[in-house]
């Protein structure tokens, strides 16, 4: 549930990653799904491509998705440049 | 976009791994935490009441202070989306309460229950209680994602909506403590299996508590408060 909020909140974290790394494009974010955090995986992945357009930053990211077992909505890594 | 030749090839460009391995769910777990070790600093444990709109939380709520309110000292976190009226109905009790409305939101979350603990502190003399109730927003889906910081999850389900609703709803059952059957006096009028619902809850969590009570009339009254009173010892 609230899978745009969620996505805002990813970019916002992606946001910050790339200040830190001076980085200023992101290629590729990797997250983790647990099939217990009651986040619909096609909703996630709609809203973060609706959104991401809004930062060139993020423009052209891929979502990769890896689901998993569990409750938690991870950002395990983030390929940037 | 490679400078050599064009491709998009990792290999060929500056692009940098970063392992994050953060929760995305991070920040509210935060606040849950704090809210948490806050809840114990007033002395008291936390308990969230998750249900469907119009299940009987608020009714079993009044109830259950109409018998506890002497005996040990409770204070109401009331969550909807507009309007105070459950707060009105609990403060008609005695003990302090405070209404949050999230204006939308279907859920409360712990920044909000944070706001909450604070005001309810300064309707205590010394901001310590035994038992705080958080009311949540009637909803059996959202609330289950956002820890509020309490010590235990009730989740409660009438006997008009069903007893196919644990099957339902596998997530909310997961994360709860107890489950308590309301309007158990209705069981006449409707095709509620008790053997259903419970059998179907334990199976999604084994460890779950499982109550039934029909508030206004009594019924199960005695079990659902000996199980409060034994709370705060937990």
């Amino acid at each position: 549930m609230h899978e745009l909020s969620l996505a805002q909140g990813l970019l916002d974290q992606l946001a910050g990653l790339a200040v830190e790394h001076g980085a200023s494009r992101i290629v590729t974010v990797h997250v983790d799904i647990g099939t217990d955090a009651g986040i619909v995986v096609d909703s996630f992945s709609f809203g973060f491509d609706a959104i991401k357009g809004s930062d060139k930053l993020t423009a052209n990211a891929v979502l990769a998705i890896n689901r998993t077992a569990g409750p938690d909505l991870i950002l395990t890594r983030v390929e940037m440049e | 976009m490679c400078d050599t030749c064009g491709c998009h090839i990792n290999e060929h460009t500056d692009t940098k791994t970063v392992e994050v391995h953060e929760s995305l769910l991070a920040a509210n777990r935060e606040q849950a935490r704090k809210n948490r070790a806050h809840i114990e600093a007033m002395g008291a444990v936390a308990v969230n009441m998750i249900s469907s709109p119009g299940s009987g939380k608020t009714t079993l709520l009044e109830h259950t202070l109409d018998r506890l309110a002497g005996k040990m000292k409770i204070g109401v976190i009331e969550g909807d989306i507009e309007t105070e009226r459950d707060a009105d109905r609990i403060r008609k009790k005695g003990v302090p309460v405070v209404q949050l409305t999230t204006g939308g939101a279907c859920h409360l979350d712990a920044p909000l229950v944070h706001k909450g603990l604070h005001a309810l502190e300064h309707q205590s003399k010394d901001g310590k209680f035994d038992l705080i109730f958080i009311e949540n927003v009637g909803n059996l889906v959202c609330p289950a994602t956002f820890d509020l910081g309490e010590h235990e999850r009730i989740i409660l389900v009438s006997v008009p909506e069903g007893s196919d609703k644990p099957a339902k709803y596998p997530t909310t059952f997961h994360g709860a403590d107890t489950f308590v059957i309301t309007k158990i006096d209705l069981l006449k009028y409707f095709d509620f299996s008790l053997d259903e619902a419970r059998t179907e809850a334990l199976q999604l969590n084994s460890g779950l508590r499982i109550l039934q009570v029909g508030a206004p009339a009594g019924l199960g009254m005695d079990d659902w408060i000996t199980y409060l009173q034994e709370l705060p010892a937990r």
